[in-house]
């Protein structure tokens, strides 16, 4: 069983199987790259769409209103690579970046991309330090500073750049991310590409799953403790060997708590002597617990994780332990004010006290 | 480099020729003059002919009306303008010279 999407082909809808539709956008993408420099490219492209309305009509009758995959590759097949004319042949039009590159003449080639190795977000930070050839953190910093200054408007912008900007995705793109100039024409042909993209809308949800995919991955990496910060400054990399199994030993010790937590919640409907009122359902017990570990976990695990995370800038190996002391004697004053002032919390810290001492007493007798 | 591939290029140098050639028989249609060229040397397909009747519309050399199909929506049939006959004739007589001077080579 195939996914079926509707289609408009030159005024005229159809439909088509997935494999066949990403193999359709696929060819009339490139028919658009290498007509680029064609005063005719608009007139060229509906014609072609025609063409395929046309041989799509011939396979489709009263029993048959999908055209497949293979059947979509064959009319492809058919129609053959576009040609730009202009005295080259079709392999010669194959790469009209190269071809641009060459026009553009001799010198470095520079022009502006979004890059995702080393990127926070999608790239845009990357991509400028890259053309302006400074440091990313300084270029960061720079955009953090500009946001606070215009009150969020630089964040706007950013999701602006994110989808006017391409991405550099083939090496040779790489190399020109500190090179060819990015000229305003292009930027206008690319945010009119980008938005026809966002509006046919599988092809936006396809960047919307990609751009997913990477944050996902980037996630991934982020949690994985890998080694250190090679990147980072002596004196940071001595404060994160320090301080990372002081938060790795708290962050157990918080995880062992809500375990525990979530265990005697179901057993007793208590947590720590303290008892679920009884007019709050069970599952929003949990979602309580869950909440208040979350509360208290995050900025350890944010710490620990900044500890070990070798993508993650100097400065904000610095910064997340500062905060976390800060944290840390939040935490620590309220608990100590609540143990002297709240009787609950008094006799809840002591109920945990007594457990831990019983539950060691009891691990010794083993 | 085979004999094929040095053809090629002389090949696509006569494809407007052959295009001129086609629609000054008639006003014919892109599905038409792909059907005359593809049992000939000339044979193409779309992605290159509409390029290239477009960039022959743009030099004048041709013309295209919309006609009604039973079939679909309406068609493009191309047909010469006075340009492109001026200039099939040309390359007409340019082709009898072209043969002439490589014929008198030979000898």
């Amino acid at each position: 069983m195939q996914k079926v999407v509707g289609i408009n082909l030159n005024g005229r809808a159809y439909h088509v199987e997935e494999p066949g539709y990403d193999a359709l956008v696929a060819y009339l993408d490139r028919a658009g790259t290498r007509l680029s420099d064609s005063p005719d490219r608009a007139e060229v492209l509906a014609d072609l769409e025609q063409a395929i309305a046309e041989k799509c009509d011939r396979l489709l009758g009263p029993h048959k209103t999908v055209v497949a995959g293979g059947e979509i590759d064959r009319i492809l097949a058919e129609m053959g690579p576009v040609d730009a004319g202009d005295g080259e042949t079709a392999a010669g039009a194959a790469d009209a970046d190269a071809k641009t590159a060459a026009r553009d003449g001799a010198g470095p080639a520079k022009r502006l991309y979004q890059i995702r190795e080393g990127a926070m977000i999608s790239g845009v930070c990357a991509g400028f330090a890259a053309y302006l050839n400074v440091d990313v953190t300084i270029v960061r910093i720079v955009f953090v500073l500009l946001a606070i200054l215009t009150k969020g408007a630089a964040l706007f912008f950013y999701g602006v750049l994110m989808f006017v900007i391409p991405y550099a995705q083939t090496s040779e793109e790489r190399a020109a991310a500190s090179g060819r100039p990015f000229t305003a024409q292009e930027l206008i042909e690319q945010a009119k590409r980008n938005y026809a993209d966002f509006r046919t809308n599988p092809k936006w949800k396809r960047h919307w799953r990609r751009q997913q995919i990477e944050w996902q991955r980037r996630f991934r990496n982020a949690t994985a403790p890998h080694g250190w910060n090679a990147g980072a400054s002596y004196a940071s990399q001595i404060w994160v060997s320090a301080t990372a199994p002081f938060f790795g030993l708290i962050n157990a010790a918080l995880a062992l708590a809500l375990v525990f937590a979530l265990y005697s919640l179901t057993t007793t409907r208590a947590v720590f002597g303290v008892p679920l009122p009884a007019d709050v359902p069970l599952w929003a017990g949990f979602v309580i617990v869950f909440g208040l570990y979350q509360l208290i976990a995050t900025p350890f695990i944010t710490a620990h994780r900044a500890a070990a995370n070798p993508g993650t800038p100097g400065i904000f190996v610095w910064v997340s332990p500062v905060t976390n002391i800060v944290w840390l004697a939040a935490i620590g004053y309220s608990m100590w004010y609540g143990y002297h002032h709240v009787p609950a919390v008094h006799d809840a810290i002591d109920t945990v006290i007594a457990t831990l001492r019983h539950t060691a007493a009891e691990m010794q007798e083993r | 480099m085979g004999a094929n591939e040095k053809f090629a290029a002389i090949r696509k140098g006569l494809l407007e020729f052959a295009i001129l050639k086609i629609v000054s028989s008639d006003k014919v249609y892109v599905a038409d003059m792909l059907q005359r060229l593809a049992d000939t040397d000339f044979a193409t397909q779309e992605g290159t002919l509409y390029p290239l009747l477009s960039r022959m519309r743009r030099e004048g050399l041709l013309d295209y009306e919309w006609r009604e199909s039973d079939a679909g929506p309406p068609r493009k049939y191309y047909r010469l303008t006075a340009a492109g006959r001026a200039q099939l004739g040309e390359l007409n007589d340019y082709w009898k010279y072209v043969n002439t001077t490589l014929n008198q080579l030979g000898r």
